[in-house]
């Protein structure tokens, strides 16, 4: 694997009274697809909103590294391609102008941009639906449009904010395909899931998140191995087994909506 | 993901006007913006000075085909009853059975009320009295002012019995030797009263500007900027986009000038529209007499400069306050009444006397610029007013702007409660 992109250190995130995230560091590599793995509201989406930017730590810091000089991670984001879990994109736009829309903004010519969307495209089987407008998209194209969108400006790293959740079986190996593809030419992909077969399927190396932690950082047999498991999905529960814990699973879903919603009702600033 | 494509990093300007351009591309396909923004502002005007009063019209000449019954008790002069040929009605003339005060409906009432089965629709009473006149009357009308028919009936037996009472009077002035004119109008103004005012048709069309556009500016710059401020943030932010949005590395300082660029736009044409369109109706009521208003370069530039502070502060306000709401219904209704803080204002500054006004009118929020419009437009040209009203504005428009610019920095911008 290449150098380190992305650099955690230390990183404490908190939202009002709750701790998304606690004392993590973690290097992303060039080269790798990583996949953090973790229940909802593990903390996953926290730190790939740490890591594009769009929240800055309590505590600790998050640098990119471009050409071996580390950078403010705002300096960053002409280097990162983003698809967050809510996928965004414009109704009345075409899924084309909305992924024209996001590198124009990147300072992309346009030619430029639709010979890489095309190639990519086809390789989702989508190039068909480009001129289509997004209004009465399905999931999966939604998905995929949101997809090309992030790459489309050639971005060195790749957040994916769990891109298969919710996709019917041929759309979530497309996006997969695509992802090992990246994976392989050299790229660098950020991968957030909670499902196991397709981090071990799809990834180089996991990282586990549990209750804001970080519990484990390895290749899925490195994984196994050190659990002394058979499989993947049995290392994770031994990993994440923590009879210290205070929250229970069940209460700690969604406890970061619970916090921001607190917050939102509140009406309170935020740090940024 | 192999080649890095990014040939050069934009300028600040060339991001803002991408993120203006998708935004405005994104109202024009929404045809209810389109709707609200562009076609209600350009025909509310010609609509209510137009369409109304043809509409009116037509009511009125559907009212005057109806043939409708008087009953006349009393006497009926000849003299009279000529007055009610030509206007559709039907006379019974009865005797007059009333004693006291004619006004008194009595038994009649009964008669007249809706659903009567006689079918009269007004009753004149009409007894004559003793007097130094050629003739005198005393007289009623009897109607019911519920009912429409009842109503016109009146307005008809009303207008031939004032008709004819002008000419009793002529007859009354002509038996003493006197014209109308002498008796009732012995100091009389000598020609057009128009012709003796020295404004120009300019400057009196400036001056009916003055109390029209700081209004139109004042309403339309608020409220048309609304529906797009909403959109544009709070409206992202409940769709997933504001998200993908702030993960470019586009500034946030210029995706919300981008976004109030276009709000601002919008909210512009959508004052022009209404602008236009009310020029357009008076200049039709007027047969297209309408002269061009005297207003100097100087006042055009002052009204303009004005009218943009004025879009500036107002859209930054309400870009701010959608940012700082939790979902579009929640900024929906912050927005909504908040109009009334720049129309109340407004209005009152309409009634402000310009002659002697004290300067410290001129620092305060909305009425400084409403006052300097209609002073523009009135061809007044204080320079302190002027430097007052220009470095208020200016800062009220650099303040409104940097508190939306926090309001876009917060973190919680990715966020919806939905």
């Amino acid at each position: 694997m290449g150098e380190a992109l992305l650099k955690v250190a230390d990183v404490t995130k908190t939202f009002a009274d709750v701790t998304a995230l606690s004392t993590v560091s973690v290097d992303f590599n060039a080269g790798e697809v990583v996949g953090l793995v973790g229940g909802n509201g593990a903390g996953k989406t926290t730190l790939l909103r740490l890591l594009c930017g769009l929240y800055q730590p309590s505590t600790g810091t998050v640098r990119g590294i471009v050409d071996e000089n580390p950078v403010d991670i705002h300096k960053m984001r002409e280097h990162v391609g983003v698809v967050p879990e809510a996928t965004g994109l414009y109704a009345r736009l075409t899924a084309w102008e909305n992924i024209r829309y996001h590198s124009r903004l990147n300072g992309i010519d346009d030619d430029m941009a639709w010979t890489r969307t095309e190639r990519f495209a086809k390789l989702l089987n989508f190039d068909q639906d480009l001129h289509r407008s997004t209004r009465g998209f399905s999931r999966g194209m939604r998905q995929k449009t949101a997809l090309l969108r992030a790459l489309s400006h050639g971005p060195k790293i790749l957040l994916l904010d769990e891109p298969t959740g919710g996709l019917d079986v041929t759309s979530a190996r497309m996006v997969r395909k695509l992802v090992r593809k990246l994976g392989d030419e050299g790229g660098t992909v950020i991968y957030s899931t909670h499902n196991l077969a397709e981090a071990q399927q799809v990834c180089d190396r996991i990282v586990i998140i549990h209750n804001g932690t970080l519990r484990a950082d390895g290749s899925p047999a490195e994984l196994i191995s050190s659990t002394g498991c058979d499989d993947l999905e049995e290392a994770y529960v031994a990993l994440t087994e923590d009879v210290s814990r205070i929250d229970s699973p069940a209460e700690n879903e969604g406890r970061i909506a619970r916090a921001w919603r607190r917050l939102l009702t509140r009406g309170g600033d935020s740090s940024d | 993901m192999g080649v890095i494509l990014l040939t050069k990093s934009p300028s600040h300007f060339s991001r803002i006007l991408v993120v203006t351009k998708k935004e405005l591309v994104d109202f024009i396909r929404d045809w209810r913006t389109v709707l609200a923004m562009i076609l209600v502002p350009l025909m509310i005007f010609p609509a209510i000075f137009i369409a109304l009063p043809l509409f009116l019209q037509g009511e009125a000449a559907e009212m005057s085909s109806y043939e409708l019954t008087i009953e006349v008790q009393g006497e009926l002069p000849n003299d009279l009853n000529s007055h009610f040929e030509g206007r559709n009605l039907i006379i019974i003339e009865t005797d007059l059975l009333v004693n006291g005060t004619l006004s008194e409906p009595g038994t009649d009432a009964v008669r007249l009320n809706a659903g009567g089965i006689e079918n009269i629709h007004a009753i004149l009473r009409l007894r004559q009295v003793d007097s130094n006149a050629s003739q005198s009357w005393y007289y009623a009308i009897l109607s019911d002012s519920t009912d429409e028919l009842s109503l016109e009936a009146k307005t008809r037996t009303l207008d031939a019995v004032l008709t004819w009472e002008r000419e009793v009077i002529n007859a009354t002035l002509a038996e003493n030797n006197l014209t109308y004119a002498e008796a009732w109008d012995p100091i009389h103004w000598d020609g057009d009263q128009a012709d003796a005012d020295v404004a120009s048709g300019g400057d009196l069309a400036a001056m009916g500007l003055a109390m029209f556009i700081p209004l139109v500016v004042a309403m339309w710059t608020t409220t048309a900027a609304i529906q797009p401020s909403i959109d544009l943030t709070a409206g992202e932010r409940e769709r997933g986009t504001m998200e993908a949005l702030l993960c470019t590395p586009t500034a946030r300082s210029d995706l919300l000038f981008g976004k109030w660029l276009a709000v601002a736009t919008v909210a512009c044409v959508s004052v022009l529209g209404q602008m236009a369109g009310l020029l357009f109706a008076v200049n039709f009521l007027t047969g297209g007499g309408l002269e061009a208003p005297s207003v100097s370069t100087t006042g055009v530039l002052l009204l303009l400069l004005s009218v943009i502070l004025f879009a500036i502060f107002v859209v930054a306000i309400e870009l701010a306050v959608a940012v700082r709401a939790h979902s579009v219904r929640e900024a929906g209704s912050i927005l909504g009444p908040m109009v009334l803080i720049f129309i109340g204002p407004t209005l009152f500054a309409q009634f402000v006397n310009l002659q002697g006004i004290e300067a410290w009118w001129f620092v305060l929020p909305v009425f400084n610029i409403t006052l300097a419009m209609r002073e523009a437009l009135m061809g007044i040209y204080d320079p302190v007013h002027i430097i007052l009203w220009l470095s208020t504005s200016l800062a009220y428009a650099i303040a409104a702007i940097w508190w939306a610019s926090k309001q876009f920095n917060r973190e919680d911008l990715v966020e919806s409660l939905s």
